[in-house]
């Protein structure tokens, strides 16, 4: 990608967009990075889902610290957590490797569905905002947890997205842990994980400074503002019209990657 | 596991890492940026320099040499996270911790390790 002015504008409000939408619904942004950066501006699928994963780090660190000091996040699981997500994430950044751009493709299709819709189904069913989170709780299935770590670890190293959507339910559900706890925790273990795999990209070769720079600061800055503005639940408004955007970007991903192909 | 027990000193800690440690990467990224719309040589976008040179590249200025070195100081906030972390339950002398800390640091040093090569 030429380096110009109005390239470097563009990505950062691309970030900016990105980072402010995720922090304000939850979605993660690296849903619709990865795809605008592929289809817009031609950048190689592993390429920008390098740069997607140094964003996730950039959006994570910030609400991480907020969470922390919120004494919401559980250290303590969290880092017992992340030796498995850590060694999924190292494994699914060596097996994205190995993918074609195409296969890539529709794989980050098919998670971005999965998480589209379980932001929608959670916007109309939200007894569990509501749940208590004080005192305190015994964790549970401590093993599934840790194998189910190691795959959302996998999704996350691959993809180059956050893993929310699957660390969330697999602590509250499984792991009986309260659900803003759940997801303070998940939060907290993003950023470990995607710099487990962030390495292995930028061994490769995969991490553009020229892209990834002025994205991670616009995801910055939009993550931060986000932040500020959001002091109670989402609309539900909100998050269908993220939501549809999501999907959209998937649809056109899925199609170009099983019709036309990325050119060489 | 409770959410209590972590000292608040670690807690701090940690966060004041995370959050001033992205700060800190997003402006030396922002600099190689603006430095590279500056008038003078063609601006080389080529990725992954082996570090030493990567520092070399940064120290002559070079304005794609800051930014790439920004994108490994917000790769290495976690890291640096974790490492307090260890240092955090070793003063609690909470074995168990020490161990599964460490044992997720190596794991990170592990993957720099395979970035170094």
């Amino acid at each position: 990608m030429p380096l110009t002015w109005v390239h470097v504008l563009q990505l950062v409000i691309l970030g900016a967009a990105a980072g402010c939408a995720g922090s304000l619904t939850g979605i993660g942004g690296g849903l619709i990075i990865t795809p605008v950066l592929t289809l817009a501006y031609g950048v190689p699928i592993h390429q920008a889902i390098a740069t997607s994963l140094c964003c996730v780090i950039a959006t994570s660190s910030g609400a991480a610290a907020r969470y922390i000091e919120q004494h919401l996040a559980d250290i303590r699981l969290g880092m017992t957590l992340e030796l498995a997500t850590t060694l999924g994430a190292i494994g699914g950044s060596l097996v994205a490797g190995l993918l074609s751009r195409e296969a890539l493709a529709v794989l980050f299709a098919a998670i971005a569905f999965y998480a589209g819709s379980t932001m929608v189904r959670r916007a109309f069913t939200q007894e569990t905002a509501e749940t208590s989170t004080s005192g305190s709780y015994q964790v549970k299935h401590l093993p599934l947890g840790l194998i189910g770590s190691g795959g959302a670890g996998m999704i996350s190293g691959m993809l180059g997205v956050g893993g929310g959507v699957i660390k969330v339910p697999l602590m509250y559900l499984v792991m009986g842990v309260p659900f803003k706890a759940a997801t303070a925790t998940s939060n907290f273990m993003i950023g470990v994980t995607a710099a487990a795999s962030a390495f292995i990209y930028y061994a490769r070769g995969d991490v553009r400074p020229e892209v990834t720079a002025p994205t991670a600061i616009g995801v910055f800055v939009g993550a931060s503002l986000g932040a500020h503005l959001l002091r109670r639940t989402p609309s539900r408004w909100l998050i269908m019209a993220f939501s549809g955007i999501v999907f959209y970007f998937a649809v056109i991903l899925a199609w170009k990657a099983l019709y036309g192909g990325f050119s060489r | 596991m409770t959410q209590a027990g972590t000292s608040n000193k670690t807690q701090s800690a940690i966060a004041a890492v995370l959050r001033y440690g992205s700060i800190f990467s997003a402006v030396v990224m922002g600099f190689g940026v603006l430095l590279s719309f500056l008038p003078g040589p063609e601006v080389s976008t080529t990725a992954h320099l082996p570090p030493g040179q990567l520092l070399t590249k940064a120290l002559q200025f070079d304005p794609m040499g800051i930014a790439e070195l920004g994108i490994f100081f917000l790769l290495l906030t976690p890291v640096l996270r974790v490492a307090i972390a260890v240092v955090g339950f070793a003063i609690e002398r909470d074995h168990k911790y020490v161990m599964i800390s460490l044992g997720v640091l190596s794991v990170l040093l592990a993957s720099i390790a395979y970035s170094l090569r």
